[in-house]
């Protein structure tokens, strides 16, 4: 599908980056040293970059609660992340957030959802927005396959059906809802197969293989510009982590990860592919790979330096004080 | 001055905000044909794209609404009726409220919710007639409009629309057909200022939506024995606390009447804001009258027990000056 060299390599680096960076922050909540809890999308990163890759910079994403991998695949700082992670003012919310409702305007990433499907009608506005304004932006609703089973995703992909809606539900289907197995939520056998129900395309693809999300998006993102509205993209992967930090994930049957891990990690995945196709050298991989680690060590001196927020703006911006007109 | 009914002063607010400014849209349940009617007759002039009738999908109405506020546009959203709001809470509550404040208002929410509450024998029962207000008052983030008049209703529907925070906007069924003077042309009533309805000096009497009405019906009634000044807060979020306090003071007394169940209501938070301030200019005890803590009966014996009455209040007031 016409990406280049310096692109694939890029892409790589993004996955690389989402990998240490979450690594990282799963380590600094089991050594004690955060509040709060995360939830990390080990395993998940090839969506994260396949899909975001496929995008212009112009178009428009909401993302939810594992969500850092989305920011960073965009373009977020790892030290913005990092520092909103600690609380911090300096952080992407400043310090208003944390980890899951991330915010960066300036790459069309409006905002994380902490509540399950809870920014899929959102999104829905936002591509209704782009149909009056006629301005050509897409619009990315990620989610995960516990988000497929609420009320939100029946009545936005309904809505963005009917109204032909310049939109495409990305869901991430990681194995598991929290704790619950995707057999014991829900009985649908590919998740795609709802899209039937709302007379829209749906698609299901390998979650672990950057290409194949990446053209899936691109080819739904060139549907959309022809005027024919919603794709539904399943991306199948694996949970290479518990829910959320502090979780080891001991609900699931053993070995399971481990296999996952064996055969389908994202990264070790596409790594080895760049090394088939003579894209990427040992010697190159080796150096991206420490160039990211500084970048990751740097991200975390930040956060740790930087300042807390001050504690008389806490009710600044409950209101918006200017009117309009 | 023309007199003109409650719809209409809203249709001509909506009128005159979609002329000015394109990114203004409305957006609701067969909005276009059926209903109470506000938004009728809006799409000849501006088109379906900005007059958007929707699926039965509250969730999906006010979500999508609150995601077009996010990239710029400015909804108007009708909820058929208070009670079908529920479905959408998720959105207002965790979503929209939240969305400047997560963002150190980078992000706003310019939206605004208009949504029929109440009852006096509408016959609509549990699900079709409740007062909701009060339970949003909890809810940091959004602002809460409730107009009793034509008047008010024009101005604050303009003033809401302009605003860049998510507003929901509680009018009352039967203020719909309700006739009050409305000037001809462009004028707004800022948010955040209550309005005195009746000037007295005995008793101040807080009331809100449908039951200012009653109130000042009553203030007429008693003029000869109590001189009664009616407070009509307007706007609950922000709420206009000097207007209610200066009074207060000035008359010793205070009723605050409000459909909405007396339990946690919006009368026990006016009483407190008041007696924070006026404890020691009181003569009597502060009253409260709103919704029997039941469901709205269909019946309408049992619903006139449920809900505030002229007789109710008038009788509550003359208890406070028995002696």
């Amino acid at each position: 599908m016409g990406i280049s060299r310096e692109q694939k390599i890029n892409m790589y680096r993004s996955m690389i980056r989402i990998r240490k960076f979450e690594d990282k922050l799963e380590q600094i909540y089991r050594d004690g040293k955060l509040n709060g809890h995360s939830h990390t999308c080990h395993g998940e990163e090839a969506i994260a970059v396949g899909a975001i890759e496929a995008l212009s910079e112009k178009d428009i994403i909401f993302s939810n609660h594992r969500g850092h991998g989305h920011y960073l695949a965009r373009g977020t700082s790892p030290k913005n992340i990092m520092a909103e992670c600690y609380g911090k003012v300096t952080g992407t919310n400043q310090g208003r957030s944390g980890s899951m409702y991330l915010v960066d305007t300036k790459r069309g990433m409006l905002v994380a959802s902490g509540i399950v499907g809870g920014n899929i009608c959102l999104a829905v506005g936002s591509a209704l927005a782009s149909q009056i304004k006629k301005d050509n932006i897409v619009t990315l609703s990620i989610f995960g396959d516990g988000a497929t089973n609420i009320g939100f995703f029946h009545e936005a992909l309904n809505m963005a059906s009917v109204w032909n809606l310049p939109i495409i539900f990305l869901c991430e289907n990681n194995q598991y809802a929290e704790a619950t197995h995707r057999e014991q939520h829900q009985k649908v056998e590919k998740i795609s197969d709802r899209a039937i129900a709302y007379s829209i395309p749906g698609k299901t693809v390998d979650g672990t293989d950057v290409l194949k999300v990446y053209e899936a998006v691109k080819k739904a993102v060139e549907s959309i510009h022809r005027g024919e509205g919603p794709t539904l993209i399943e991306c199948v992967a694996y949970r290479l982590s518990g829910h959320s930090s502090g979780d080891l994930g001991a609900y699931r049957p053993k070995g399971e990860e481990e296999e996952w891990r064996k055969m389908y990690d994202p990264v070790k995945k596409y790594k080895t592919r760049l090394f088939k196709e003579n894209i990427l050298s040992f010697e190159e991989a080796e150096k991206i790979e420490q160039e990211v680690q500084k970048e990751i060590e740097e991200a975390i001196k930040f956060a740790v330096e930087s300042e807390e927020p001050l504690a008389n703006t806490v009710d600044k911006f409950v209101y918006q004080e200017e009117v309009n007109g | 001055m023309a007199k003109i009914m409650y719809i209409e002063a809203l249709k001509s607010a909506l009128r005159e905000e979609m002329r000015k400014d394109k990114n203004v849209f409305v957006i609701g349940e067969d909005i276009t044909r059926y209903g109470f009617g506000i938004n009728r007759g809006l799409v000849d002039e501006f088109g379906p794209d900005r007059v958007r009738n929707t699926p039965i999908s509250e969730a999906a109405i006010i979500g999508s609404a609150v995601g077009a506020a996010l990239r710029g546009m400015r909804p108007v959203v009708e909820i058929m009726f208070v009670d079908f709001i529920m479905i959408g809470l998720d959105q207002i509550v965790n979503q929209a409220a939240k969305m400047s404040y997560l963002s150190n208002g980078e992000l706003s929410v310019p939206m605004v919710i208009r949504t029929p509450e109440g009852t006096e024998w509408f016959g609509g029962g549990a699900q079709h007639s409740q007062t909701l207000h009060s339970m949003f008052m909890n809810i940091p983030g959004l602002k809460l409009v409730i107009p009793s008049d034509p008047y008010d209703a024009k101005g604050l529907l303009k003033s809401s629309i302009r605003d860049n925070n998510p507003v929901i906007f509680f009018e009352h069924k039967q203020l719909y057909t309700q006739k009050g003077e409305v000037p001809e042309g462009e004028y707004t009533i800022p948010l955040g200022k209550a309005a005195v309805k009746k000037e007295g000096k005995d008793l101040t009497l807080v009331a809100t939506s449908w039951m200012v009405k009653h109130s000042l019906e009553i203030a007429e009634d008693l003029k000869n024995k109590i001189s009664i000044e009616v407070i009509d807060p307007r706007t609950l979020v922000p709420l206009d606390k000097d207007t209610i306090i200066n009074s207060v003071k000035k008359t010793g007394r205070l009723l605050v009447v409000d459909e909405s169940p007396i339990s946690g209501g919006l009368q026990g938070e006016i009483i407190t804001v008041a007696m924070q301030e006026a404890f020691w200019n009181m003569e009597f005890p502060p009253k409260r009258i709103g919704s029997l803590n039941t469901p709205i009966p269909f019946s309408s014996v049992l619903e006139k027990k449920v809900i505030p009455t002229k007789e109710k209040i008038k009788e509550e007031i003359l208890t406070m000056f028995s002696d």
